[in-house]
């Protein structure tokens, strides 16, 4: 019996180190994980389905999709945040990434995780909101809304997919460029906020090109203005509020993140192979089906993206406080 | 008339070429299986099965995942039934009076006509769904945060008439579930309240281990505290069909349910899980026995399993018509769509008519698999019975916790499951009913945002609910039941009074009857 435990134990004293030392020569020798802080059917998991299926070609070793929900993504971005570095977890995360520990600052919360915790791998897309309003409605152009805004200040409503979430955002900035007050009427996610619209319960909202597009098409919604830097291709007469003079800029994107920490040569690796994944012909022709054009950034170029988001939307997060409600 | 003849001849064509066929019983049997399983409910199996469906074409994706979504409604009430765990959380109410009907040796019939009714609204509510789906969606959208308040409030109401006990205990236990379904997020404000420093908790405790545990494990709990053992119920074939008067007191609780399901399933946002509270609370408010619900009327079996059905033909309604999902389980849905390049939205059916119509005829073809798979399974399943407590419990125990767990991949719900098994037990021990906090659980977070959101939208003026004309109109018959049910309980008062002799005209006393 302690004969076997011997032996049993001195294999373990030499096997595993030689395993250990083979792990860290071929990165990678097992499955990946990539976790969608979002439920199936979300942009992050639409994203990170095609970007897994390309990886896993590249990579020769299986890729595989984990969606771990909850507390708008915080549950999901702080667990890779806290997993080990080793490049086998791995994050698609989208805009809110830089909000949730600015909302945690704003309440004096201990952060889930904070935005140091993760490093940049690649952009993968970038949509820029745009602003609709029912096809009903009176505005017919940027200028409308804002003189009528200014004339009823916190008069018109607009829905958005959350509190602090990215739809209000855009909004914020909106706002806060052309002086305007609206009244914000927040919804548990982008598809609720959309029906509200349609539904003729709130009068105005931004959202992404591929949710908006179908029902400006059919005749529901009528589209005012982009946030893009420059129009969006299956709206060319739509413009943007830069052109309009409006200084303002915002994304939904969602890029590939892994945790702080991890090897040199493994993000290179990760980073080389995302490259790749977004010249592969199956993979552009998954994200051209769901109408979000690629806007691929290697990772110097999407930190310095990422860093401008981030402080563009810490200095919103802190313009709209806390909220108060009317007593 | 002609043209949707025609239209539904193209549908079949699809439906019944050999793949999509395939996908169809693929996902019958899929969704049966993810139904029966407590825990893994609907939306979690077609999220698992979302991925597996990018590969196919867009027509079997979209059979192949609505075949999960009204199998699993087939496949809930099995649980619920035979052993008192919802399977998912829209059988909820099947527990009740199901589990009386297995303890009473009845639990075949309950099982067969739960199948018999959610045939019968799946299929009638795919006519609804095929013949009215434009302009129902159009009204569907009527529905805006103060309307949507009125109907849950109307839900809410449906208490007084949901437990076989006391009010006042069935009122304490919906506010528990009011206070329980407070936890998480703020939606108007980002506050986190009731969190305790677990991230896990910021979008609230999760419907399904909330009713796992109050119904399954305090069931269990319940069963292990007896001195003596349950008999094992030895089911005979006989037992299996139900009677003529079984039948006979179905029919009608599963047109209402049919009709009801529907009309709530449409409704963006609103769930199949109220309509199964609504159409049981209706049952029992029109039934001349109310006082047999809870001790095992089929009634309390068919029409919340029909409701069930219908609603989630109901829910495709604003999909198809709008491409607006109704719910967390449509929206899965659109984005299948959208992964192969179907754009959904109001240009839909006249775009994409092979897609519309071939799906439209996959559900009729569909619910005839379930019927005929679901039958013969009813004395398949009622054999589990046979098997001695000792063995079956812990069995039941670790599907519990495996279930729980798939849903989020997360422990904390495990834990969740596991302290509302505790509280069930300590609860039902003092004679209350569960019911009603699953209720609150579920109401709380919808209630609260469409409160919220109606008064972000009037600046706070209370007037909102009574300006709009269908929300006015839901309040209005809202008070009108919340009377009616409160009749009784004066009328009964004074014959206490005249029964001891007293003055009915004491006043503090009249307080307290309230």
């Amino acid at each position: 019996m302690k004969r076997t435990l011997l032996v049993m134990l001195s294999i373990c004293v030499v096997v595993i180190p030689i395993t250990q030392i083979a792990a860290q020569d071929a990165f990678p020798n097992r499955p990946i994980t990539i976790v969608a802080p979002f439920p199936p059917g979300g942009v992050a998991d639409l994203t990170a389905r095609p970007v897994a299926a390309a990886m896993e070609k590249i990579l020769k070793n299986p890729v595989v999709v984990v969606n771990k929900t909850g507390a708008a993504g915080a549950v999901g971005m702080s667990f890779v945040a806290n997993s080990k570095p080793d490049g086998y977890t791995l994050l698609m995360a989208l805009s809110s990434i830089s909000i949730i520990p600015e909302a945690d600052k704003l309440f004096d919360r201990k952060p889930a995780y904070t935005i140091d915790q993760l490093v940049p791998l690649a952009l993968i897309s970038a949509d820029p909101t745009i602003l609709v309003v029912p096809a009903s409605s009176p505005w017919k152009s940027v200028k409308d809304f804002v003189a009528d805004a200014k004339k009823r200040p916190e008069q018109i409503s607009y829905s958005s997919s959350g509190i602090y979430g990215t739809l209000h955002m855009a909004m914020e900035m909106l706002s806060h460029a052309a002086g305007i007050k609206l009244k914000h009427v927040p919804y548990g996610g982008a598809s609720p906020a959309l029906t509200a619209v349609l539904g003729g319960h709130q009068e105005a909202l931004a959202s992404g090109p591929a949710v908006v597009i179908p029902h400006i098409k059919g005749g529901k919604l009528r589209p005012l203005a982009g946030w893009g830097a420059k129009r969006v291709a299956a709206l060319p007469d739509v413009a943007t509020f830069k052109e309009l003079g409006y200084d303002i800029e915002f994304y939904i994107w969602a890029g590939m993140f892994a945790p702080k920490g991890t090897p040199e040569p493994v993000l290179k690796k990760l980073r080389d192979a995302l490259g790749q994944t977004v010249q592969q012909a199956d993979f552009k022709d998954a994200m051209t089906k769901m109408e979000t054009p690629i806007a691929y950034m290697d990772q110097p170029e999407f930190q310095k993206f990422w860093e401008k988001d981030a402080r563009m939307l810490a200095e919103a997060i802190k313009r709209i406080g806390r909220i108060e409600e009317p007593k | 008339m002609l043209e949707t003849l025609q239209n539904l001849y193209v549908g079949f064509s699809v439906a019944l070429s050999p793949t999509v066929l395939l996908y169809a019983i693929v996902g019958c049997v899929i969704g049966t299986l993810v139904g029966v399983l407590p825990g893994i409910g609907p939306l979690a199996g077609i999220s698992l099965l979302l991925p597996a469906s990018f590969g196919m074409d867009a027509t079997s994706a979209i059979v192949l995942l609505a075949g999960i979504y009204y199998g699993a409604m087939y496949g809930g009430s099995t649980t619920s039934i035979l052993m008192r765990i919802p399977g998912e959380a829209a059988s909820v109410m099947t527990c009740i009076d199901g589990y009386a009907m297995t303890r009473l040796g009845r639990g075949g019939p309950a099982l067969a006509i739960a199948a018999v009714g959610s045939y019968v609204a799946g299929t009638a509510s795919v006519v609804a769904l095929m013949l009215l789906a434009p302009p129902l969606a159009s009204f569907a959208l009527r529905f805006g945060p103060p309307e949507y308040f009125a109907l849950l409030l109307l839900g809410l109401l449906a208490l007084a008439y949901m437990s076989g006990g006391a009010i006042t205990k069935a009122l304490a236990m919906a506010s528990l579930g009011l206070l329980l379904g407070m936890i998480g997020i703020d939606p108007m404000t980002g506050f986190f309240r009731f969190h305790y420093g677990l991230v896990e908790l910021g979008d609230g405790i999760g419907i399904v281990p909330v009713a796992v545990g109050l119904f399954g494990l305090s069931e269990i709990l319940l069963t292990a505290g007896q001195e003596k053992p349950p008999e094992v119920i030895k089911p005979r074939l006989a037992d299996l069909l139900p009677s003529r008067q079984e039948w006979r007191d179905s029919t009608w609780p599963i047109a209402r349910g049919t009709v009801l399901g529907f009309l709530i399933g449409i409704i963006p946002g609103s769930a199949h899980i109220i309509s199964s509270f609504v159409s049981y609370a209706v049952e029992r408010r029109i039934s001349r026995h109310p006082e047999r619900f809870g001790h095992g009327a089929i009634e309390g079996v068919a029409g919340p399993e029909s409701a069930n059905n219908s609603a989630t033909s109901g829910a495709f309604v604003p999909m198809l018509a709008l491409g607006v999902p109704s719910g967390p389980i449509p929206a899965v849905m659109l984005a299948a769509l959208m992964v192969h390049g179907i754009s959904p939205g109001p240009l839909l059916i006249q775009q994409q008519p092979q897609l519309f119509w071939g799906f439209i005829a996959s559900m009729y073809v569909g619910n005839l698999v379930l019927l005929i798979l679901n039958l013969p399974l009813v004395g398949l399943f009622v054999n589990i019975l046979r098997v001695p407590y000792p063995l079956l419990y812990p069995a039941i125990l670790v599907f519990c916790v495996l279930g729980v767990y798939a849903v989020n991949g997360s422990v904390v719900d495990v834990w969740i499951m596991l302290v509302m098994g505790a509280l069930g037990y300590v609860l039902r021990k003092f004679d209350f009913e569960t019911a009603p906090i699953v209720l609150g659980v579920v109401l709380a977070p919808m209630l609260e945002m469409s409160f919220r959101q109606s008064l972000a939208m009037s600046s706070g003026s209370y007037a909102i609910f009574f300006q709009r004309p269908i929300a006015a109109t839901m309040l209005a018959g809202g008070v009108a039941l919340l009377s009616l049910s409160l009749l009784p309980l004066l009328t009964r008062g004074m014959d206490w009074r005249r029964a001891l002799g007293l003055s009915s005209s004491s006043e503090p006393e009249k307080e307290d009857e309230k």
